[in-house]
């Protein structure tokens, strides 16, 4: 018994500690999937996202730069038109002047007037002599004083180059009635005064009107900017150039004089700035975006908005969908769990039903055919243990058969009333060692030789009650005789044999007992000529229809199931039988020899 | 225990979130461009003249790079100090955030701008100071320092000897012609300020004389009667200095009118006009102070305040002079000109 209870133990140990409790909650199906799950799916998001957003901000800072550069790169291309357009009417004025005979006909003035009237940039237009002398001016006005011709590099320029000189942003000091700012071209040219040729600078002032609306238009994000610097860092245009010319504003020229043709990133505003220069070809101005920086940025912040709308979306839709997977995945296995801890706690008509997943329900059904068979056994096991328990009862009973035993005495006294002595002695002698196998001091197994012995103590003691009523006959290979029985097998059927088949019977009968090893199988065949049996009875003896009234108590039902039990089912008994011709009964079990069987040992402790 | 667990998750993604956008964005801040539009209200002396209109562009320019609604205000002339101090005390009625004010007279507006400090109204000086401790920020040139140094180029211009005449500005009526200043806080405090650097530098010289100090009400010709009038009582007059933009525009038009080449003058404030009296020679010098400079760090300087941020007590924008010699020189230009278009 103590054995199965190893087996299967029916109240599991209790885990000790809240400790392991709390791990085992760590270690949970759904806290595991949902950590794992969770961990993965934001992991990949955020690297996912943090490269899409240097992919798409670096795009983003990439086509603001190529956007700045292209515009900067239209505003050149505009303004280079422009230097040219402007080039042309100097040539187109020098080419009046120097082909007019004579410099003061009204013709020529007028010409220069409608010139000047074509372009409304256009301030005026002047020839001096080379020492300063006005020679002609459209519109007229008065020349001031102190005009300080001299150190103005428009009229200084000419001398050095025989290009079309452009000069910086002046204020220009010449005429009455304006102070304005222009950039003067101007060149050496020639005219005739009174059919003389005559050298002169030719100078021709435009103001910024047209510089400002092309520059103006402008726009590099809402603070952006472009701005003109003539070759020497004078400010042509800025959109803020009243700032800077009353030194407000700081405009850091110098790395833009440095290169013609550049972008890069200024900090020395303290703001991070994109710049890029080019250059005009024909003046040496240099136009130069601005853009800002945080501007350009400003995509990057709104794809950062994003990014994180989209990751926070992410994150939460993974927890919620990790922590509902993981709760359709780990609930029946909980449930499982649940109902197989009531079978573990000794309800085993728990009925297991749990639907989930296909494994969990495969789980579960599987587990409920084991705990149909586990049932199945729990019942078998008890009916063999009553049946064993009853036999073994039996048995103790027939050991100690008082009827038996009275009846054995009784033959004895006739026996020693009429003197006959060595019979009593023959008798006790049985009588005794009879009862030593029968007890066997308590073993329920024994070996075919006590067992044969034991019988042959029986059969002498019947035969002197039945007078010789009977002959017995006990045959046994030699080989047979170590091997194991359970005790008290045979008796039973020879007392069967005795009473219901020779006792009646009138002539001598005839009991033989043949053992012998077959096959591995000990078969120990019982023959008596007795009265034999019907069918009926034949077939009623094993499944207990009928009931035999006297004899020891101990049926040859119990005999084949104590076999049973002990060797296994497909052992026992057989009988052939005969009406009138007598019946033999068969004994089949294994051919066992171990004495040290441990069954043996349990069977031996009292009960 | 679903709660729970539910709570726990929600953080979890709270927590999340909050790492992830923080590594991102952070906000810049410059002055002006992140919050809502300020109502500044500019007083300033007088509403004609080209003093006061450049010192109103560097002002819009200011209002237009710092989100400004700009309110500017002037009386008619440089005297009708009750109109300014209405203005004031309408600006604060009116709420503004901050109020930038050219006192016409140094006490007179005290008062006023003690009440706009009562209100919480901070009150910018620009140009002319005003009695005030309440005062946030002064915005202007040194007028002691630009008296100083008129007085001393004409003094050179005459060799150190002669007869000089004053023509200065002031609101004050008191001042009747050919007094001297009797109670210089009613005036306003520009005006004071450059006549006493003039005098005490002309002081030095025992053979200057300073004869007369006459005073216009911020009209040409007023200024014009008032230089005849000198002209007339000082036939030995050698040199004229005015002390503002009116008074040099008055002046050097007799000077110019009347072909008086002996009449040295020192003029004051730039105007195109002014450059050309310079360019003939009608004017020998004139010193100019920033007007464009002031009007524009006075707004940017209220911004500032109403910002919270520190502003410096004094910004000394500074004054030159300018002669026939250094006006062209390139630097000269841009701060005799700055309007390009």
């Amino acid at each position: 018994m103590s054995m199965k209870k190893a087996f299967f133990p029916l109240r599991p140990e209790r885990p000790k500690g809240g400790k392991l409790r709390l791990s085992s909650k760590l270690r949970s199906i759904q806290f595991l999937i949902t950590v794992t799950f969770t961990t993965v799916a934001v992991l990949v998001a955020v690297i996912v996202s943090f490269m899409l957003y240097n992919k798409f901000a670096k795009t983003a800072e990439d086509n603001a730069n190529l956007n700045m550069q292209q515009i900067i790169e239209q505003v050149n291309y505009n303004l280079e038109l422009y230097v040219k357009g402007m080039r042309n009417i100097y040539e187109k004025a020098e080419e009046q002047i120097s082909q007019t005979s004579s410099i003061d006909t009204p013709l020529l003035k007028e010409r220069l007037s409608t010139l000047r009237e074509t372009r409304e940039d256009l301030v005026s237009v002047a020839l001096f002599t080379p020492q300063g002398k006005l020679v002609l001016d459209v519109p007229s006005t008065t020349m001031r004083n102190n005009t300080q011709l001299g150190n103005q590099s428009w009229f200084t320029a000419p001398t050095r180059t025989s290009e079309i000189s452009f000069s910086p942003p002046h204020i220009q000091n010449l005429f009455k009635n304006q102070y304005t700012w222009v950039v003067s071209m101007s060149k050496l040219v020639q005219y005739k005064e009174n059919g003389v040729h005559k050298t002169g600078i030719l100078l021709i002032d435009f103001n910024f009107r047209t510089i400002d609306e092309l520059s103006k238009q402008v726009k590099l994000g809402k603070r952006g900017y472009a701005y003109i610097l003539d070759p020497l860092g004078n400010i042509v245009y800025h959109p803020q150039q009243q700032l800077i010319y009353a030194g407000l504003k700081y405009e850091n020229v110098e790395p833009v004089l440095e290169y013609a043709y550049r972008s890069y990133l200024d900090e020395s505003t303290g703001e991070k700035r994109f710049i890029t220069v080019r250059t005009l070809a024909q003046t040496g101005w240099k136009i130069v975006g601005v853009a800002y920086y945080d501007e350009i940025v400003t995509t990057k912040r709104d794809l950062n908005q994003f990014l994180a709308g989209f990751l926070a979306v992410v994150i939460l839709g993974v927890i919620i969908a990790s922590v509902l997977m993981s709760a359709l995945i780990a609930s029946p296995i909980r449930k499982l769990e649940r109902t197989v801890k009531l079978v573990g706690e000794g309800d085993l008509n728990t009925p297991i039903d749990v639907s989930g997943t296909y494994e969990v329900e495969q789980l579960s059904k599987r587990f409920n055919l084991m705990l149909q068979r586990i049932r199945q056994l729990m019942d078998q096991i008890i009916y063999e243990q009553e049946t064993k328990r009853k036999g073994e009862l039996e048995v103790l009973q027939s050991q100690i058969n008082p009827h038996f035993l009275y009846n054995t005495l009784n033959s004895v006294i006739r026996l020693a009333e009429r003197g006959k002595t060595d019979e009593v002695v023959t008798m006790i002698q049985s009588l005794s060692k009879f009862f030593r196998i029968s007890l066997s001091k308590g073993k329920n197994i024994i070996t075919i030789q006590e067992e044969l012995d034991h019988i042959r103590h029986y059969l002498v003691i019947q035969s002197f009650r039945f007078k010789n009523k009977f002959r017995f006959e006990i045959t046994a290979d030699e080989e047979v005789l170590p091997y194991q029985t359970i005790k008290l097998i045979l008796q039973p059927i020879v007392e069967n044999a005795l009473y219901h088949g020779i006792e009646m019977m009138p002539d001598e009968g005839l009991i033989s007992i043949q053992a012998k090893l077959k096959e591995g199988l000990i078969e120990i065949s019982i023959c008596d000529n007795g009265l034999g049996m019907s069918e009926e009875i034949l077939n009623g003896i094993l499944t207990g229809g009928s009931k035999s009234g006297g004899g020891s108590g101990v049926g040859v039902r119990n005999v084949n199931e104590r076999i049973g039990l002990y060797f296994g089912r497909e052992y026992g008994l057989s009988f052939e039988s005969e009406i009138e011709e007598g019946t033999t009964v068969t004994i089949t079990f294994p051919a066992l020899i171990n004495q040290e069987d441990p069954i043996d040992k349990e069977g031996g402790t009292p009960e | 225990m679903k709660k729970v667990r539910f709570g726990l998750t929600l953080l979890l993604c709270i927590a999340l979130w909050v790492t992830v956008t923080s590594c991102f964005s952070a906000t810049p801040t410059y002055i002006g461009k992140s919050s809502e539009t300020r109502n500044i209200h500019m007083i300033v002396k007088m509403n004609r003249g080209e003093y006061w209109n450049t010192v109103k562009q560097g002002a819009e320019a200011a209002a237009k790079e710092f989100n400004v609604n700009l309110t500017f205000k002037a009386p008619n002339s440089e005297s009708d100090v009750m109109d300014q101090i209405q203005m004031v005390e309408d600006s604060i009625t009116a709420k503004a955030d901050a109020i930038i004010l050219a006192a016409s007279s140094y006490m007179g507006l005290a008062q006023v701008v003690d009440k706009a400090s009562y209100y919480k109204i901070p009150v910018i000086s620009v140009d002319a100071e005003v009695g005030s401790a309440r005062v946030t920020t002064y915005v202007g040139a040194n007028s002691y320092e630009a008296g100083q140094k008129s007085a001393e180029r004409l003094i050179k211009l005459l060799n150190g000897y002669g007869e000089i005449g004053i023509i200065n500005f002031t609101n004050s009526s008191s001042h009747e012609e050919g007094e001297s200043s009797s109670s210089m806080d009613i005036g306003a405090r520009d005006a004071d300020e450059r006549e006493k650097g003039f005098l005490n530098y002309a002081a030095r010289y025992p053979d200057v004389h300073v004869v007369q100090i006459s005073y216009t009400n911020s009209e040409i010709k007023d200024a014009e009667d008032l230089t005849r009038l000198m002209l007339i009582k000082h036939p030995n007059l050698r040199g004229i200095a005015t002390l503002n933009e009116i008074a040099s525009q008055g002046a050097a038009k007799v000077i110019q009118n009347s072909e008086l080449d002996n009449i040295k003058m020192v003029a004051f404030d730039s105007s195109p006009a002014m450059m050309e009296l310079l360019q003939d020679g009608t004017v020998q010098a004139a010193v100019i102070q920033n007007p464009f400079s002031n009007g524009y760090l006075a707004v940017k300087h209220a911004v500032e305040v109403t910002e919270g941020l520190d502003v410096p007590d004094r910004v000394d924008t500074g004054t030159k002079l300018i002669d026939l010699e250094n006006m062209l020189w390139p630097e000269n230009q841009k701060l005799l000109f700055p309007f390009v278009r």
